[in-house]
């Protein structure tokens, strides 16, 4: 009780107040940049922790992780390059929506599913840490695979018009994600020798390059036209009462999705958004809107990427193991600090761990606030000239893909899949599902061969292994929902055709 | 009586010129010239710490502790810079390119001589020299609370019973951890598979949750768990028990010779010279002689090798030739 007590003194004293506020302003530049991430965030941040007290550092820390898993998604609705990885479910009807001339529709139904998203994942940390985690500890090698997969099955959805051409560009995408040291032999494949790919193809440059790259090039293409900029209005950001009763049902679901798969390491809020987006869909009245700016497009995604902050944080408290790349600089952080995160934790240091519990809750609300104040100044970017936007895009992509390991190798392979993207554009390939497989491709693959080694080469492991058959079970429904639609859309048109 | 300069001209005026100008190089020259001769101290400049890791993991850590007592205890500028990929070989060609002049160290650990022999590193051991080896961590047999091993003979025992029965995990293939576990099996004579895991954590996580038996594993990575005592070390790789965990055996007193350590150092490129590299020596002693640096050691449950230039030379050698011969028989070369 003590704990909690102290942690908010901590949080609602003037310090507590200025680093979270500091870290939602600078969450929120780092995200809308293509390239820094969270993670390229907190490391840029980690020195100036040190002299921190522990629980200032992870207020801070919490609070740019929240606001940068948010801030990616300004960029991804209002310029179709999204700062994050979790930001790419968004960009498809954020984008849309924007081009219709409602970007600020589409700026408040993000940064109002985000906060939902961030408030409800940081309440399932709070009050089920415990529980989450041993849920974790259930999921193996088969179970893992099958989440994968799953997460492979919202490809349709994604596919736009043809699902040929979603399919293909997911076999890109599974394609590329086989580059790199073999997961279970060690030993590398398809590098041609470049130790730059040893890693695999580093998944920002495919991000950067699809979206952000071939966006500015299209973009200089239209200014060299001198077509004339859709009308924005820009305004407060205060979401509508029609379009809370409109959304907050994917944002609730979204939000438990983004909970669940933030607990897993390795998943995260990269196959959250798009299994959140794809069930919003699944279950709306109107799946055809997807794509062409649905608001629950862009309200599932969102509250689920923020959502799984709070799931993240839950292995790393409870167990003492970091979810995510991010957590992993949060837990050298504290170890910098002489504290090991882990159960043992609640007892030796209460008030720093309830600071981190509450710090998820809170830190959301502030983003909430900053976002408002902000975003009404940020949306007024697309009142630019096209061609200013295609230079400052190009810019930011090629600084985030050096961000990426300071290598200028990065860069050169960004800008070719800009090419690649900007090709795939003119002969309407969506480039979602390349990016969705090429997360999904090493989670899957190692998973199942790990599977299989455990098993021996066993296949009944995918069958005996409860996780495994709930998530086939799961992919196979995935499956066959848009099947049976189509085929009773078409059984009901030859109907009335007869 | 040189009443206004701008009036006198002439020849004599472009003399003095010149005289001036020469004596105020001469003067410069040897201004810039004084500090290396009377100094020579190395560092003149910042020196950049290349960390072949991310930011945020356990050689980052060290590398950015290490910086911070370089500052504050060798009065040097440092900068941190991480350059992760390709197994650290993108760290250790970044090292390469630059001039052996002392000004880039590579942070480094153990993972080399692995990444060598399994040719995922394109470089050689002779590319570097290798001056401080400062941390260094064990393996250990971890099991879970509930299991009915209490030693490593009983684990042995029961291998040889059943082979392949438990299953064996944890981090990385044909690595440091799997590398221990060949050992075990050379001297047990048993036969285990290695189920591997791409994060050490995974490796904590796959324990816990019952799915791997056995695994080897750093006890840090497991340390609330091993703490709690929800793991139980079989076997630890030191020579002797590690101040850290006074209550878990070691492989030598079960009558195992088994002792390994994945260390983390510092190192320069080959051709350094001596002078430089006794510079950083005796920077190096100022950190590991301040109390910071113990207190540090202590609260990261780090063991202190350190191992001057000839001993980790000698000691990384010899790892490389017997890892490659354990990567040969494990089927990871031809």
């Amino acid at each position: 009780m003590d704990g909690i007590i102290q942690s908010l003194g901590v949080i609602f004293s003037l310090s507590g107040i200025a680093v979270l506020l500091i870290g939602a302003l600078l969450g929120m530049v780092i995200g809308a940049l293509p390239g820094l991430g969270p993670s390229i965030g907190l490391s840029l941040l980690i020195p100036f922790t040190y002299t921190m007290s522990p629980e200032l550092s992870m207020l801070l820390m919490i609070s740019l992780y929240t606001s940068a898993e948010y801030g990616g998604s300004i960029s991804a609705i209002l310029l179709s390059t999204p700062g994050t990885a979790a930001a790419a479910a968004t960009a498809i009807d954020g984008y849309a929506m924007a081009q219709k001339g409602k970007a600020n529709e589409a700026i408040s139904i993000s940064l109002t599913a985000s906060t939902v998203g961030g408030v409800l994942g940081g309440l399932a940390l709070l009050l089920l840490a415990m529980p989450l985690a041993s849920l974790a500890l259930q999921f193996g090698p088969a179970g893992y695979f099958a989440v994968g997969l799953f997460g492979l099955t919202s490809v349709a959805a994604l596919a736009g018009g043809s699902l040929v051409k979603g399919l293909l560009g997911a076999g890109l995408g599974l394609a590329l994600a086989t580059v790199g040291i073999d997961p279970i032999a060690g030993t590398p494949r398809f590098t041609f020798g470049q130790f730059e790919l040893y890693e695999g193809v580093p998944f920002l440059a495919a991000l950067i390059g699809l979206f952000a790259v071939s966006e500015a090039i299209s973009l200089a293409e239209k200014q060299a036209r001198k077509k004339p900029l859709g009308k924005t209005r820009v305004g407060h950001v205060f979401l509508s009462l029609g379009l809370w009763k409109e959304t907050w049902r994917s944002m609730l679901s979204g939000s438990v999705i983004g909970t669940l798969l933030g607990i897993l390491p390795g998943v995260g809020g990269n196959i959250a958004c798009w299994v959140a987006r794809d069930y919003a869909r699944a279950r709306d009245k109107n799946p055809e809107e997807y794509g062409k700016g649905a608001a629950n497009g862009i309200a599932a995604p969102e509250a689920s990427n923020n959502a799984t902050v709070g799931g993240a944080l839950v292995p790393l408290l409870a167990l003492g193991v970091p979810g995510s790349p991010t957590t992993a600089i949060m837990m050298g952080a504290l170890i910098m600090h002489g504290l090991h995160p882990g159960p043992q934790l609640f007892t030796e240091e209460p008030t720093l761990v309830y600071a981190i519990l509450f710090g998820v809750i809170i830190a959301s609300l502030v983003q909430y606030l900053v976002g408002s104040l902000f975003l009404p100044i940020m949306a007024r970017t697309v009142l630019l000239p096209e061609g200013v936007i295609a230079a400052g895009i190009m810019a930011f992509a090629v600084l985030g893909a050096f961000a990426i390991r300071n290598l200028m190798f990065d860069v050169w392979l960004t800008l070719g899949f800009g090419l690649l993207g900007y090709v795939m554009k003119k002969l309407s390939f969506p480039v979602a599902p390349v990016i969705l497989a090429m997360v999904l491709g090493y989670l899957i693959e190692s998973n199942y061969r790990t599977a299989l080694v455990s098993s021996r080469g066993d296949y009944m492991i995918f069958l005996t292994d409860p996780i495994s058959v709930l998530f086939l079970i799961l992919s196979l429904i995935s499956i066959m929902v848009p099947i049976r639609r189509a085929w009773r859309a078409r059984r009901a048109a030859s109907h009335s055709a007869a | 009586m040189n009443a206004r300069p701008s009036e006198t001209t002439g020849p004599r005026r472009i003399a003095a010129f010149v005289r001036n100008a020469v004596a105020a190089v001469c003067l410069a020259a040897g201004a810039m010239a004084l500090p290396q001769i009377a100094a020579a101290e190395f560092p003149e400049k910042p020196v950049t710490l290349v960390v072949w890791s991310g930011a945020g993991g356990t050689l980052d850590t060290y590398g950015r502790k290490l910086a911070e007592l370089l500052e504050r205890e060798g009065g040097w500028t440092v900068k941190v810079d991480n350059r992760p990929g390709g197994s650290g070989a993108v760290g250790l060609s970044q090292i390469v390119t630059q001039p052996a002049d002392g000004y880039s160290i590579l942070v480094l650990t153990g993972t080399l001589t692995f990444g060598i022999a399994q040719g995922l590193i394109p470089f050689k051991l002779e590319d570097l020299r290798l001056l401080r080896a400062m941390q260094s961590e064990p393996s250990s047999l971890a099991v879970a609370k509930d299991s009915p091993l209490q030693s490593v003979d009983d684990f042995v025992a029961y291998m040889k019973e059943n082979p392949n029965g438990l299953k064996v995990g944890g981090h990385s293939s044909g690595g440091f951890h799997q590398y221990m576990l060949y050992q075990m099996m050379q001297q047990g004579g048993f036969e285990s598979g290695w189920i591997p895991h791409d994060a050490s954590g995974k490796v904590t996580l796959a324990l816990l949750g019952d799915h791997i038996d056995a695994a080897m594993m750093t006890p840090s990575t497991g340390l609330s768990q091993v703490q709690s005592g929800d793991f139980r070390l079989l076997g630890v790789t030191t020579a002797e028990r590690s101040p850290f965990l006074p209550d878990a055996p070691t492989f030598k007193e079960q009558g195992y010779d088994i002792e390994g350590a994945i260390w983390r150092g510092i190192a320069v490129k080959a051709g350094t010279p001596d002078d430089v590299v006794a510079s950083i020596q005796t920077a190096i002693d100022k950190v590991t002689a301040s109390e910071e640096w113990k207190t540090f050691q202590q609260e990261q449950f780090q063991d202190s090798p350190n191992w001057g230039e000839a001993e980790f030379t000698e000691r990384t050698r010899k790892d490389l030739e017997a890892q490659a011969e354990f990567l040969k028989s494990a089927g990871f070369l031809q």
